[in-house]
């Protein structure tokens, strides 16, 4: 290559990379230097020159923030286990589908995720509510005489987080059920084995990587959510989303939502790395 | 009801939504420890039939009898049948030992016995001491005998087949197709395998059916069907062939266009035009016996072994392969005389 | 394939059904609620009308909110697919010192929380003093749209035949024509499908943009969210319902023009 070839290559590769580097540095690599940088500021805005472990020894400290990760985690590992449970069945039946209408299936249960996470909230708030969609039909069908407390509370958050994350792990499982095809059923099925056993023996087994996926990726996703408990929670449920939505636009308390910020990240990145592990060990 | 090991009844499988059946009223029947090959193009049926047999298909109407029992009700994991798949279907979380036992397994057999019958089918296959291994760790040949073993272990009343070797390159093939049908022998296992490769047919069954189209055409021995196909289709799917219409004109003579008065080794109906068969290699050079003819090569290709001709004799073509040796050999653009004999000449669709 | 006995099929199919409505009651019952005109929440719809439709098309801060989300959604779909196919560019057809590290700032938007980021945004908006501002809001979403795109103009780019590029190279264009003649064209569905994905995902997005925007700035998703923390009036599910059918029509326009499964 002559110099100049090597110039040129090298003003290119300036002009391909410049645009993106900018936009993601001043969209993203900033803002989480900024994040990690303000967890230990002194200032109320985040800036300043003062380093402090304040915010941070605040949150360990005060009981209320244990009670806020304990919820949190609570929460999430709720929804996952249930998430899972309920996708299972629905990406079962569209990975072994033979059917002309699974691509239509599979679009319908990926469709959720085009609407806002508000919306189908809103859905859920009409559903659950007092005076909503399964209040109304029990007392018609004068099963309950006072409404059941559905919504407003950590109940109505949950299951309509649930439903909200559904489509992931649907999504997750789908792309892990890679291994399962129906020659494997019936090579087990000449062997021997009647339904249960190709289920539990060959079926359950091979998807379980995908399983573990989905229950990852619905868990990360709902600990890390504060739209759906803040509205379906009526200000009752408190999980870390909620309250580092709180300290940064209502309390404007940045430095603290920093270090909320920043321990959410943690947690996130910690439950990463176990799944990791796990999958290693189970491929192993 | 025969007493043959698997008889098949009038079998047809028509698929909703089609008005042409898959498999039209197919008839078979198999001696204990026979090997049928089911052979024909993709799409004749010959998949179906097997998938039929193992019970994973439902068919339209027809039997299938195993040991004088009707088939028909018995669901497909009850039928004790072994099957090796195309594309071996081997379980990826389980060991290799643990693939071959899974049919022991869910036949209740203990522990000790499994693992005695397991190491006993692996070295059937030659794959001692591979009980350990990840399915991901085999190679292909290897991913096959593991296919077997677990079929054979279980002690099936019948083998199935699906295309067996098609997944394997030439050589392995050739290996695999001496392995299989020595396995074959020894257990003295019945078995049912289809392909859409003659050789495998012609080299590995005791007996062919070949198929189009859902039907099958011709059912023999792997002689009987290259000596005496019974149909063109037949004919023309087992080995290459220059085909004749002579018209009779004696008991064992037929006047061909272009090539004169042919003699063959067997009488000619008298009624019909004769639909005449000779295979490239069965011409010899030089002039012999009543069949001589005498014509200008016009393209050849050398293949080691074998010289591939192309005749012009008249206004007809002969494809013709003829043995090399180390003299002279024809060449292009050269006036030959060929002869075929008469026991040479097949005449199809003729009783043996 | 196996055969079940028939109760057993029955059973698979109702429960399947039922996860299904499960997993479509809210989209479903936000489209029949949107046809009420009470002015609280309850179910079931007393009167049916296109009274709350009209409603929202009256509103002003609806209206606007939902230009300001279509236009900005515009602008970041464009702006993430150019910008993406740049990098796309430079990360698939070239190699250079640091390419690790850039395809790891590409991935990383995919593997942080979105609400960490937003505290992050806030904070530096803030100090550019771009809180309430169309540009940080596009900025903002740019952060997290570009992974999408450099992600679907690769797949786009890998399944490019460079046989085909170095036959244009042999025939006398420039790179840069056989950039524009002939890799752009081949990867068109990429492209279409990363602007499409950037603009869906800018105009659906509530977490950051609900840390950023203010009441002048404020996109449809946030309108949204903002009602709902004080009303539950239908009028809301009237205005979802717009929502849900501009991201549908907008997937199954692009669908029909391009196909877009082959790109995803």
């Amino acid at each position: 290559m002559t110099a100049v070839e090597k110039k040129t290559s090298r003003t290119l590769l300036l002009v391909l990379l410049l645009p993106g580097l900018l936009a993601l540095g001043i969209s993203f690599v900033a803002p989480m230097l900024w994040l990690l940088r303000a967890s230990f500021s002194t200032s109320a805005l985040g800036g300043g020159d003062g380093w402090t472990l304040d915010k941070y020894s605040e949150i360990l400290t005060d009981p209320f923030y244990w009670r806020v990760a304990g919820n949190t985690l609570n929460y999430g590992v709720t929804v996952a286990i249930f998430a899972v449970i309920l996708s299972y069945p629905i990406a079962l039946f569209l990975a072994r589908s033979t059917s002309k209408y699974r691509g239509i299936l599979t679009a319908l249960a990926i469709a959720p995720l085009l609407t806002s996470s508000v919306v189908r909230t809103y859905g859920w708030m009409v559903i659950l509510g007092d005076r909503g969609v399964i209040n109304s039909t029990l007392q018609w069908l004068t099963l309950t005489d006072a409404p059941l407390r559905l919504s407003n509370n950590q109940l109505g958050a949950t299951i309509a987080m649930i439903e909200i994350l559904m489509p992931y792990a649907i999504l997750a499982m789908l792309s892990g059920f890679g291994r399962l095809n129906s020659q494997l059923e019936e090579a087990a099925t000449m062997l021997g084995a009647n339904r249960f056993k190709v289920f539990t023996r060959i079926i359950l087994p091979l998807s379980l990587p995908g399983v573990i996926t989905a229950a990852l990726l619905v868990f990360v996703l709902a600990i890390s959510g504060f739209i759906t408990p803040r509205l379906m929670g009526g200000g009752r449920v408190f999980v870390l989303g909620t309250e580092v939505f709180q300290e940064a636009t209502v309390t404007l308390n940045w430095p603290l939502a920093a270090a909320l910020a920043v321990m959410l990240l943690v947690l996130f990145s910690s439950v990463i790395v176990v799944y990791r592990r796990a999958l290693r060990a189970l491929e192993a | 009801m025969s007493n043959k090991h698997v008889t098949v009844e009038k079998l047809v499988k028509t698929y909703p939504g089609s008005s042409v059946p898959s498999v039209d009223h197919v008839d078979f029947d198999l001696e204990k420890g026979e090997m049928l090959a089911l052979l024909g193009p993709s799409g004749c049926g010959k998949t179906t039939i097997l998938r039929m047999v193992a019970g994973l298909i439902t068919p339209t109407s027809g039997h299938i009898w195993l040991n004088g029992q009707d088939m028909a009700q018995i669901p497909v994991h009850k039928r004790n049948m072994g099957m090796v798949f195309q594309s071996y279907a081997l379980f990826p979380h389980m060991s290799v030992a643990e693939n071959v036992a899974f049919g022991l397994e869910m036949r209740g057999v203990p522990r000790a016995e499994r693992a005695d019958r397991v190491e006993r089918a692996l070295d059937l296959v030659k794959l001692a001491g591979y009980g350990s291994r990840r399915i991901t760790q085999l190679s292909g040949g290897q991913q096959q005998r593991c296919a077997i073993a677990r079929s054979l272990v279980i002690e099936p009343n019948l083998l199935l087949l699906d295309e067996p070797l098609s997944n394997l390159d030439a050589k392995l093939r050739d290996e695999m197709r001496d392995e299989i049908r020595s396995i074959q022998n020894r257990t003295g296992v019945t078995a049912i395998f289809v392909t859409h490769d003659q050789d495998e047919a012609l080299s590995m069954a005791d007996r062919l059916a070949v198929m189009s189209a859902g039907k099958i055409e011709q059912i023999g021995t792997p002689r009987q069907i290259f000596d005496y196909p019974a149909t063109e289709f037949v004919a023309n799917f087992i080995g290459a062939g220059n085909f004749f219409t002579g018209r009779p004109t004696g008991a064992r003579t037929a006047e061909v266009e272009g090539l004169g008065s042919i003699t063959i080794g067997q009488d000619i109906p008298a009624d019909h035009d004769a639909r005449l068969l000779v295979r490239p290699h069965r011409f010899t050079l030089g002039a012999q016996g009543p069949n001589s003819f005498s014509g200008t090569v016009t393209h050849l290709v050398y293949r080691g072994e074998t010289l591939t001709l192309d005749v012009e004799v008249g206004a007809r073509t002969l494809k013709v392969d003829l043995p090399t040796h180390a003299g002279a050999l024809p060449e292009r653009g050269q006036t030959v005389t060929l002869s075929v004999s008469p026991e040479d000449i097949t005449l199809i669709g003729a009783q043996q | 394939m196996v055969k079940t006995s028939p109760l057993a099929a029955f059973a698979w199919r109702a429960l399947i059904t039922l996860l299904y409505i499960f997993l479509l009651a809210p989209i479903i019952i936000v489209f029949v609620v949107s046809f009420d005109t009470r002015k609280y929440l309850a179910f079931p719809p007393e009167s049916w009308s296109f009274g709350s439709y009209i409603a929202v098309l009256q509103n002003e801060a609806f209206i606007s909110a939902f230009w300001r989300s279509l236009g900005l959604g515009t602008i970041v779909g464009i702006g993430a697919v150019a910008i993406g196919t740049l990098l796309s560019m430079a990360l698939t057809r070239h190699k250079f010192r640091g390419e690790g590290a850039v395809n790891f700032l590409v991935i990383a938007p995919f593997i942080v929380p979105n609400i960490v980021l937003a505290v992050g945004l806030v904070l530096v908006l803030a100090a550019f003093k771009l809180l309430d501002s169309y540009i940080g809001i596009v900025i903002a979403h740019l952060g997290v749209t570009i992974p999408y795109t450099v992600r679907t103009v690769t797949m786009s780019l890998m399944s490019v035949d460079r046989r085909v590029e170095e036959a244009a190279l042999v025939h006398g264009a420039s790179p840069l024509q056989v950039f524009w003649r002939v890799t752009l064209p081949l990867i068109r569905p990429g492209i279409i499908a990363g602007g499409v994905i950037a603009f869906l995902i800018s105009f659906d997005e509530t977490t950051i943009s609900l840390f950023i925007v203010s009441v002048k700035t404020s996109t449809l998703p946030t309108e949204i969210y903002r009602y709902l923390e004080y009303s539950t009036d239908p009028q809301i599910a009237a205005l979802s319902v717009v929502l849900i059918l501009i991201s549908v029509a907008v997937v199954v326009v692009v669908e029909k023009l391009i196909g877009l499964r082959k790109a995803v």
